[in-house]
């Protein structure tokens, strides 16, 4: 269930990304997963599905994993136009 | 083709005016500084923090109530309660004598470390003075989300207790890997499940080989003195 707040942070990261670079969208945001973080991967995802959707500049972000090493969350790339 | 997963917008890369920027920043950084901060702050007030993790009622208000008992004589200390709803945990500790704050999520399965960060200012005030030996905070009941949750702690534990089953180790490894103390609570009930204390340790220590591991019944008393010699350590 923390999937949900951790997917709040995502969202405003990524409207703060998109008005730093004077951005209209975002394309694909790429996150890494750490393996022992304890993030259940579907869950973030559909908190984020359900989040983008009242946000219009992510509306129709697509959100892609990786797992990484560790237990950390990162945002790490994000694809904008 | 569905819009849970977007791929109804896979494979329309080029032509657009996109462009790619890298990132690298942690979804976790704001509850990590601010769970440094706890700590500093925690240790200027002389105390040695402890983050509890269990499920719901595997015995963690009441063995703070016992620890109070046990530790009160030599050493003070201050407990932040964390529930969903409801002041009846630090009500209960408050009982006992000892400083205690409630924080209510309003329906979030953990503490995190802003939250925390507001308790240690209340404990402060409600108690009084700014000195404690230990501050535990007893984390939401919940064996799976608190542990992503860096808190501001010096030390975790996590604790299963007797009727939930010797296999909770091995079913929720990212609470064990990160814990420092495991306890293995209401031992008093173990005539009456099937529980298997090697079954536990074993699993436990192949996730985390370094957890120390502490059998204890606040009933019976039994480990009781094993604990409270754990955290008097933990002082010298
Ligand atoms: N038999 C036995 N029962 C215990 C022991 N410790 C706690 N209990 C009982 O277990 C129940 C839950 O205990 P709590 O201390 O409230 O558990 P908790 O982990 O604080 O629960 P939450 O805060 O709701 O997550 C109570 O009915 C306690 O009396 C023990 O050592 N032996
Ligand atoms: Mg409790």
């Amino acid at each position: 269930m923390h999937e949900l707040s951790l997917a709040t942070g995502l969202v405003s990261t990524l409207e703060g990304l998109v008005r730093e670079h004077g951005a209209s969208r975002v394309i694909k945001a790429r996150v890494g997963l750490g393996r022992r973080s304890g993030i259940v991967e579907e869950s973030f995802r559909f908190g984020f599905d359900a989040l983008k959707l009242e946000s219009p500049s992510l509306r129709d972000a697509l959100l892609e994993t990786i797992v990484l090493d560790g237990d950390d969350l990162i945002l790490m790339q994000v694809e904008m136009e | 083709m569905c819009d849970t997963c977007g791929c109804h917008a896979l494979g329309k890369e080029g032509g657009s005016s996109g462009f790619t920027v890298d990132v690298h920043r942690s979804l976790l950084e704001a509850n990590r500084k601010q769970a440094e901060g706890n700590r500093l702050h925690l240790e200027r007030l002389g105390a040695t923090a402890l983050n509890l993790i269990s499920s719901p009622g595997s015995g963690k208000t009441t063995l703070l109530e016992h620890t109070a008992d046990a530790l009160m004589p030599g050493f003070s200390m201050g407990v932040i309660e964390g529930d969903i709803e409801t002041e009846r945990d630090a009500e209960r500790i408050r009982k006992k004598g000892i400083p205690a704050v409630q924080l209510t999520t309003g329906g979030a399965c953990h503490l995190d470390a802003p939250l925390v960060h507001q308790g240690i200012h209340r404990l402060v005030e409600h108690a009084g003075r700014d000195n404690f030996d230990f501050v535990f905070i007893e984390n939401v009941g919940n064996l799976v989300c608190p542990s992503t949750f860096d808190l501001g702690e010096h030390r975790r534990i996590v604790l299963v207790s007797v009727p939930e089953g010797s296999d909770k180790p091995a079913k929720y490894p990212a609470t064990f890997e990160r814990a420092d103390l495991f306890l293995i609570t209401k031992t008093d009930l173990l005539p009456y499940f099937d529980f298997s204390l090697a079954e536990a340790r074993k699993e436990a220590l192949e996730v985390n080989p370094d957890l120390e591991i502490i059998e204890l019944s606040a009933v019976s008393g039994q480990g009781m003195a094993d604990w409270i010699a754990w955290l008097r350590n933990l002082r010298n």
